[in-house]
């Protein structure tokens, strides 16, 4: 129902750096899924097109240095729409960690899901300004540190009053 | 690369890579996990920071591919924190591991309201986020109305209103009779004037929904859209952040169009006319240029203009000018470009009266079909099928056919249920039908239904003249050393009932061809022997007068 249905990248090896479902899938059907499109989509070669056609569904797929970006989409969707969300993307992440690369999303991950959750909601495109992204994942960013830094000063005033 | 201070999580993550097979890594995550349990089994004694790190750990677990059933509960606990980071983590996580059928998410509806009506923006932010992701029916009872106001509140910042408006989508995509939307016209036309453009795509994402349900409340949108379409077109006033690669925000502009689809007319010949000028600038005024991402942004909107040209049923000069654009596409290297342009192809024949304009391009196509590129070779069949009349039907059979035998197994089935068809449908005669539904049981009989022998046979039994030709035919591919089991199926009924017409030539004797059907039998399964020995039976009931030998040979088979 959602425009995109999930959002996957895999490494060429077939390791799973991010999966988002905006479509309802079980835990049983996401291994499936991850399983099968992975054999589909690493096999394909480099000059192919980057449209797959499976299960009654089409994914879009973009290969960034080591890592495959996936979006899968109903069959009349967009699709260089679509490409161009996954670009979005990593064009954000290149700005967020100053030239990304798959060891950034990998120690980073938890990164990489909120700031896919500035640019898709429900499988729909949110914002197409980069600036204002990485502006409100700054923002969240120094509302975590504050509240570390305040964290480590209470708990220090605690730890020491326990003793 | 800096973790933000999470050392624990970046510790763990560097173990699992470091384990040198898969044995290792499930010694380790299975560690990792008891640990994890235990120290939640105690949570006084854990700290925010702790049960975040832990709490990410268990996503990171999980995208590995292992179960992490216990964390759901953890992670959705963290929602209620008090503070951002753990929050954060809770509503992320949930929104990663969860979907709509979990039924403990309904235990944090009060909290997500909370934080949605409260005057807490990024809590605000959080929520929306999440129930836009993965919010249910319940969610929906409980909250469409606070997001519905939040979305129209002027006092809501642009980041807050963006997500309300893609939450108010889901919940009503998938709740309809839930989320109340009587008058909300009024409102859509009012989010149309936005001036953000992030609020204004949401926006037109959430009309799209709601015009696919319901057109006709929404007539006073029509008018808007265009206005917008033709600014972002003419990239009139359009600020610096939103352009991309030099194209006005694409995603606004596909959006609109989309919108535009739902409408079956536009009845203003102003805004008609206003319309049509965009889409013929932007069909006729799209360059290839060397930058992949600025051309595929600018073809994303062309292709959704053409969507557009097709669903208002322009007139035969404009529709031309597509397929000529498209017949440039099928051509050119770009394998994207002739992807979308093979499948627009195919579009165009189910609206319009232009198959004679397309049927020019029927080369290229074919070549298409044999293109290194599955998904390529796949449009092509379809539109090969959807352009196929009597006048090239045997032309593009035969090409099929010839595709046939190298073609991998995944498109066999299609390509031979499509060549059948088309075979049946538009045959200039029988017996070119007869000739390739066995040669498609030849090439692909694992993948011809019984249905389509079925068909054969009737056709050949209710047309005397194709009755020899059908027998002789079946004995030619009997004749080779490999035989599919479904030819040895209409083979045997075909020379059962029919054989005796070809007795005259040489080698078709009722007991040459009852040998040659014999031969077969120990080869097959259970389903063709009935049809095997009827075969026997027949051929025998034909011979006059009785072969005393042959009939002999044939009643010891069946006693």
């Amino acid at each position: 129902m959602s425009v995109i249905h999930f959002v996957l990248l895999i490494s060429r090896q077939g390791k799973v750096r991010l999966t988002k479902w905006y479509s309802t899938y079980s835990k049983k059907e996401r291994t499936k899924v991850i399983r099968e499109l992975s054999g589909v989509i690493l096999t394909r070669g480099p000059k192919l097109c980057n449209f797959v056609e499976w299960r009654g569904l089409k994914v879009v797929y973009k290969r960034y240095a080591s890592l495959y970006f996936c979006m899968c989409i109903d069959p009349d969707g967009n699709e260089l729409e679509i490409l161009e969300i996954i670009h979005h993307y990593v064009e954000v992440l290149d700005r967020y960690f100053g030239s990304v690369c798959e060891l950034d999303l990998i120690y980073n991950f938890h990164k990489a899901y909120y700031i896919l959750d500035e640019i898709l909601i429900s499988g729909e495109f949110q914002e197409p300004s980069k600036r204002s992204i990485v502006r409100s994942v700054a923002a969240q960013d120094s509302l975590v540190e504050t509240a570390k830094e305040q964290t480590g000063s209470i708990s220090n005033i605690l730890a020491q009053a326990a003793k | 690369m800096t973790m933000h201070g999470m050392r624990g999580l970046s510790v763990f993550i560097s173990d699992v890579r470091n384990c040198q097979n898969k044995d290792q890594e499930r010694l380790r995550i299975d560690k990792e996990l008891g640990n994890v349990r235990n120290r939640f089994k105690n949570e006084k004694g854990l700290t925010p920071y702790e049960k975040k790190k832990y709490v990410w750990k268990m996503l990171y677990i999980y995208m590995l591919g292992y179960d992490v059933d216990f964390g759901h509960m953890k992670a959705v606990s963290l929602i209620s924190a008090p503070k951002y980071p753990e929050k954060q983590v809770g509503y992320i996580v949930t929104s990663c591991l969860l979907n709509e059928n979990h039924d403990f998410l309904r235990l944090a509806i009060n909290t997500v309201r909370n934080d949605i009506i409260g005057r807490n923006e990024t809590f605000q932010c959080l929520a929306l986020t999440m129930v836009g992701n993965i919010g249910g029916r319940e969610f929906a009872e409980s909250l469409a109305p606070d997001v519905q106001k939040l979305l129209l509140s002027s006092s809501c910042r642009p980041l807050v209103r963006k997500k309300a408006a893609l939450c108010l989508l889901r919940l009503y995509r998938k709740n309809p009779d839930i989320v109340n939307v009587d008058g909300w016209a009024d409102r859509m036309a009012q989010l149309l004037d936005e001036r953000d453009l992030g609020v204004l795509t949401s926006s037109m994402s959430l009309l799209v929904a709601l015009v696919s349900n319901n057109h006709e409340a929404y007539w006073s949108c029509l008018p808007k859209c265009v206005k917008i379409l033709e600014r972002l077109a003419r990239n009139q006033d359009v600020p610096q952040e939103y352009t991309y690669y030099g194209i006005p925000s694409p995603w606004l502009q596909v959006k609109t169009m989309r919108v535009l689809q739902y409408f079956p007319t536009i009845e203003d010949p102003y805004t008609r006319r206003t319309l049509f000028e965009v889409l013929q600038r932007i069909l006729m005024g799209t360059d290839v240029v060397k930058n992949v991402n600025k051309n595929n942004a600018s073809h994303a909107v062309l292709f959704e203009a053409l969507a557009l040209v097709m669903h208002l049923d322009a007139e035969k000069e404009m529709m031309s000018q597509c397929v000529a654009l498209l017949g440039k596409f099928i051509a050119v290297r770009e394998p994207n470009i002739r992807y979308l342009g093979l499948e627009n192809m195919t579009r165009m024949l189910m609206v319009t009266d232009v198959q004679e304009i397309i049927k020019r391009h029927q080369a290229q196509i074919i070549t298409s079909l044999k293109d290194p590129d599955v998904s390529i070779r796949r449009r092509a069949l379809d539109l090969l099928y959807g352009m196929c009349d009597v006048t090239n039907a045997k032309d593009i059979v035969e090409e099929l056919l010839q595709y046939l035998s190298s073609a991998d197994f995944t498109m066999r089935e299609e390509l031979s249920l499509k060549a059948a068809i088309l075979a049946e449908k538009f045959a200039p005669d029988l017996s070119w039908y007869v000739d390739v539904i066995l040669q498609l049981i030849d090439k692909a009989g694992d993948f011809i239904s019984d249905d389509i022998w079925f068909r054969v046979v009737q056709f050949v039994t209710n047309n005397d003249d194709l009755q020899t030709y059908a027998a002789a035919k079946v004995k030619e591919y009997l004749d080779k050393p490999a035989v599919h089991e479904t030819m040895v199926k209409v083979s045997a009924y075909i020379l059962g009932e029919y054989s005796h017409l070809l007795a005259r030539r040489p080698g078709c004797s009722p007991k040459e061809i009852f040998s040659l059907l014999h031969e077969k039998l120990p080869t097959v399964s259970t389903t063709t022997i009935p049809i095997l020995l009827s075969a026997y039976a027949k051929i025998l009931m034909h011979i006059h007068p009785p072969d005393q030998e042959l009939q002999s040979q044939i009643w010891a088979i069946f006693f």
